[in-house]
């Protein structure tokens, strides 16, 4: 069996509690407007951009995806007319477009722009290059020795081929994601909402007539941010109608799967000797209390660089790093964009307070935090991935990629992949193996939850933590 | 009408005749007269019976009927007959054997009847066995036998309403009121559902996203079409509208949402082709009445636009939209139903015109139906509460204790519903889809809602 395209028990009886397109005898209703909540207002519409929750469900909005997760955790088809097979041992996919496809403004989607947009994926920085990466000539790309991506050709207006660079069969789940989302060639998108405005305070949406699947059910869509108690008073007065954040803000709060990975990087080249000793304190922390304790919303020990959502975790495994003489003093990196990595990050200060070692704690927002994990200024750095593929080998290749860059994630796709794919016992060793090699140290996964006002109907939390805004409506009249 | 007192557990069959008897004119049978299909089968026994051969003229006259209350008016009818053909009847009574005290009253004749409706069709049929009674000069020594052999004579024909009450078989003591009875199940979301005569007899018809069925009244399949989904437009909750009818070259009539036009259909063996193009869609149907109207543009509801024909001029009444619009199969002061999107129920008259307050709170797997056979429909809905489990309710609109039934929670959705009589009593039954979950696609449970007595045992 292949370890990319499966569910966990859990997951799947998650999803199967949640409510579909209807319910009892109602049937969606159309119309109002839908009003989201989130920590944070949106900033980012730009698939190849968006990490943050928050981004990437205003991407959800705005874009379109090839291919889409179904209820079953299964690849459907989206955009593309159906889901492709993978050919000449998993190198290869014929992606082929629905006829008569337009984004929002009206413009013809063709296969020009998914090559375009697979393409621009792939620009220095992007955090969401690792959808491109497996493509054959990606690296030649990205360090400018090509001018086009030799693994993307465009057959005719409907067809593209798509060539990668080793067998990755999986590799169609990260066409599933936000970050693979078609964009035009103005920026626009095709996806069940266009967007009318986007500030400080949020996005406001307008319904998308020509989206694949229909127009949305609601007339409008805003999303804004806002802190954990006001989010539960406004929810609780009825001003807003779904609040995604990972604290319930409603006594009937539904989990989403845990797959925002944080995991400590170690840099070894500053520490020289001084890592062993860290290694072997992060590697013996225990990972499901410092979830359980100090994450926000529900979460899950990583014993790997996958969640445990998408693929089992490996067994115990051997103590890491050879004993040796700890660092006087470290500095310790996280991002002060989320309040729990704090949290977190001052457990590990203590553990390592306790060990002898005085770790200076560095919170920096989140530009200045990017800046400093790609130039390795840190010597233990916390990071935090929100994981969007349901393929482990897709997974562990956006962490790697977070943390590691371009190289490090193309190696670990390779390594978790192979034609006929790995088992899962296999591919969870495999994946701790690809951490201690690349000095990842995964600490645990989370999920949020999402709270929903009495009104509030249609919410579909996928299997991939995905939420279709375009499937929410509002019960009227006696429906309430 | 007569006052409607309307309980949950029981709907009497003496009630229904009693309301039959003081329903306003129009609908009732001629006065003074018995029900014109009863006389005219009547007759037509009669004259296969034929006059009497020989000048034996007496005849016992027994029938017994499915329908306890068949009985009388039938032998009245019979008696009326038999007696044009020159018979001097004598109607059998007591308990004992019909024969024996024909021949100790020194009658020629027994005309031995049985009478029952036929299942699944408007019809009655009555099958006589005309035994002769005289005492055989040549059989003396053998006490009963008979001087010549039996001969069976038998006649069938359309079942007026009146007729169709009266052979309405009583409810079986303790059954219950109103049953659910499982018809059989179709792979996918049943989006419409509608009851009429296909041409054939009572049948259903379905829609799902992906094709038409039409079923038998037992709910086999007899043939269906899968439409060419070219040049539709894409709806987000896929919905139709479905109706069995008259529209011209075909009695079905089919529209998706997003799809461009209607399809009229004509069965053809296992398949239904499209005879005509509708550029309405057909919300519903019913006894010599079509309702239009049309899908909102992208939306899987309804404008609020109805229309008694394909009228181009038709505009909607309001901004509402609807889930559904319902037909009663046979008419009534209550002629058609809407729902829209808030769930509230309009009930209208046979000219469009509100024919009372408006239901809240129904379900949109909802149906007219007269269930209990007094001439005005009920409605069928389904929860309107998107939590919980569903259930089926009966209500009767325009009465106090409006709730007649209520079935228990049911393991799925009911999003479509239609009413008609598909068990041949002449009493409207509905027929509802439960779509439910099952794998990793949907199915959809038909079953039958029925106050039809055989049903009920």
């Amino acid at each position: 069996m292949s370890a990319a395209p499966r569910l966990l028990p859990a997951a799947l009886a998650l999803l199967l509690t949640l409510p579909g397109t209807a319910r009892a005898g109602v049937r969606p209703a159309y119309g109002g407007e839908i009003r989201v909540q989130l920590p944070a207002p949106p900033r980012i519409a730009d698939p190849a951009q968006a990490v943050d929750p928050a981004d990437v469900l205003l991407v959800r909005a705005v874009h379109a995806t090839p291919l889409t997760i179904d209820e079953a955790g299964h690849l459907a088809p989206g955009l593309l007319e159906e889901v492709p097979v993978a050919a000449a041992g998993g190198r290869a996919f014929r992606l082929r477009l629905r006829a008569g496809l337009r984004f929002a403004d009206g413009s013809p989607l063709a296969a020009p722009d998914l090559a375009a947009s697979l393409t621009r994926l792939l620009s220095r920085d992007a955090p969401n290059a690792w959808v491109a990466l497996p493509v054959l000539g990606a690296d030649a790309f990205l360090a400018g020795r090509a001018a086009t991506l030799a693994g993307v050709q465009v057959l005719s207006d409907r067809e593209l081929l798509v060539t990668l660079a080793f067998p990755l069969p999986e590799w169609p789940y990260a066409l599933a994601t936000p970050a693979a989302s078609v964009i035009s060639p103005r920026g626009g998108g095709a996806g069940p909402f266009q967007l009318q405005s986007l500030d400080a305070a949020g996005a406001r949406l307008l319904p998308n007539p020509l989206h694949w699947r229909g127009r949305p059910f609601a007339d409008r869509l805003t999303l804004s941010g806002a802190e954990a108690r006001a989010s539960a008073r406004a929810l609780s007065r009825g001003e807003v109608d779904l609040v995604l954040r990972p604290e319930a803000a409603s006594p009937l709060a539904t989990p989403t799967p845990a797959l925002l990975a944080t995991v400590a990087a170690v840099n070894g080249r500053r520490l020289g000797a001084g890592a062993e000793p860290v290694r072997r304190l992060l590697d013996s922390l225990d990972r499901a209390e410092l979830g359980q304790r100090f994450a926000r919303g529900p979460s899950a020990p990583l014993a790997c660089l996958v969640p445990p959502a998408l693929l089992p975790p490996p067994g115990p495994a051997e103590a890491a790093g050879a004993p040796g003489a700890a660092p006087a003093r470290l500095v310790l990196l996280a991002s002060s964009a989320a309040p729990d990595q704090r949290a977190v990050a001052e457990r590990i200060q203590v553990r390592l307070f306790d060990a002898g070692v005085r770790a200076a704690l560095e919170l920096e927002e989140p530009a200045r935090f990017a800046a400093r994990l790609a130039a390795e200024d840190y010597d233990v750095a916390l990071v935090p991935v929100p994981v969007q593929p349901l393929a482990p080998a897709l997974a562990a290749g956006q962490v790697v990629l977070a943390v590691r860059g371009s190289d490090a994630a193309r190696r670990a796709m390779a390594a978790l992949s192979g034609p006929g794919g790995l088992e899962p016992a296999a591919a969870g060793e495999q994946a701790r193996a690809l951490g201690r090699a690349l000095d990842l140290w995964p600490l645990f996964a989370t999920g949020a939850r999402a709270s929903t006002g009495p009104a509030l109907e249609g919410l579909r939390v996928g299997v991939d933590g995905g939420i279709d805004p375009g499937d929410l409506w509002r019960r009227r009249g006696e429906a309430q | 009408m007569t006052a409607r007192r309307k309980d949950a557990h029981l709907l009497s069959l003496t009630a229904l005749v009693a309301a039959l008897l003081a329903a306003p004119a129009g609908a009732a049978p001629a006065s003074g007269g018995p029900p014109a299909s009863l006389a005219a089968v009547s007759d037509d026994l009669a004259r296969a019976v034929g006059p009497p051969a020989e000048g034996r003229r007496g005849l016992v006259l027994a029938v017994e009927a499915r329908a306890r209350q068949l009985q009388g008016p039938l032998e009245t009818t019979l008696a009326d007959a038999l007696a044009r053909q020159g018979y001097a009847v004598t109607p059998a009574r007591g308990s004992g054997d019909p024969e024996a005290a024909a021949r100790a009253g020194g009658q020629d004749w027994l005309l031995r009847v049985q009478a029952g409706l036929v299942p699944g069709r408007r019809e009655l049929a009555l099958v006589g066995e005309f035994i002769p009674a005289w005492e055989s000069f040549f059989l003396q020594r053998r006490p009963g036998a008979r001087a010549r052999p039996p001969r069976l004579v038998q006649a069938r024909g359309p079942a007026d309403p009146e007729t169709l009450l009266l052979g309405r078989e009583e409810r079986p003591p303790g059954a219950p009121a109103i049953r659910l009875v499982p018809l059989g199940r179709i792979a996918g979301r049943v989006l419409a559902l509608a009851v009429g005569d296909a041409g054939e007899g009572p049948a259903i018809a379905a829609a799902t996203p992906g094709a038409v069925l039409l079923l038998s009244a037992a709910g086999a399949e007899l043939a269906r079409r899968e439409p060419d989904r070219s040049g539709w437009r894409a709806v987000r909750d896929p919905a139709a509208v479905l109706s069995v009818g008259d529209f011209g070259g075909g009695r079905l009539a089919v529209q998706w949402a997003g799809a461009p036009r209607g399809e009229v259909l004509a069965r053809s063996g296992d398949r239904l082709e499209v005879v005509a193009a509708l550029s309405a869609a057909p919300l519903c149907a019913a006894e010599g009445v079509r309702l239009f109207g049309q899908f909102a543009p992208g939306k899987g509801l309804l404008l609020d636009q109805l229309a008694l024909a394909v009228d181009p001029d038709s505009r909607p009444r309001s901004d509402r939209e609807l889930y559904g619009v319902s037909a009663a199969p046979h008419g009534g002061p209550i002629a058609f139903a809407a729902l829209d999107s808030s769930l509230r129920l309009e009930l209208l008259g046979p000219d469009l015109s509100p024919a009372g307050p408006a239901l809240p709170g129904v379900g949109v797997g909802f149906a007219l139906a007269d269930l209990d056979g007094d001439g005005m429909a009920e409605v069928v809905a389904s929860s309107p509460s998107a939590t919980g489990p569903d259930r089926i309710r009966v209500i009767a609109p325009r009465v106090e204790r409006s709730l007649l039934f209520e079935s228990p929670p049911l393991e799925g959705a009911v999003l479509a519903a239609a009413g008609g009589d598909l068990t041949g009593d002449g009493v409207d039954d509905a027929v509802v889809a439960v779509v439910s979950r099952q794998g990793e696609g949907e199915v959809s449970d038909l079953l039958l809602l029925t106050s039809d007595p055989r049903e009920l045992r």
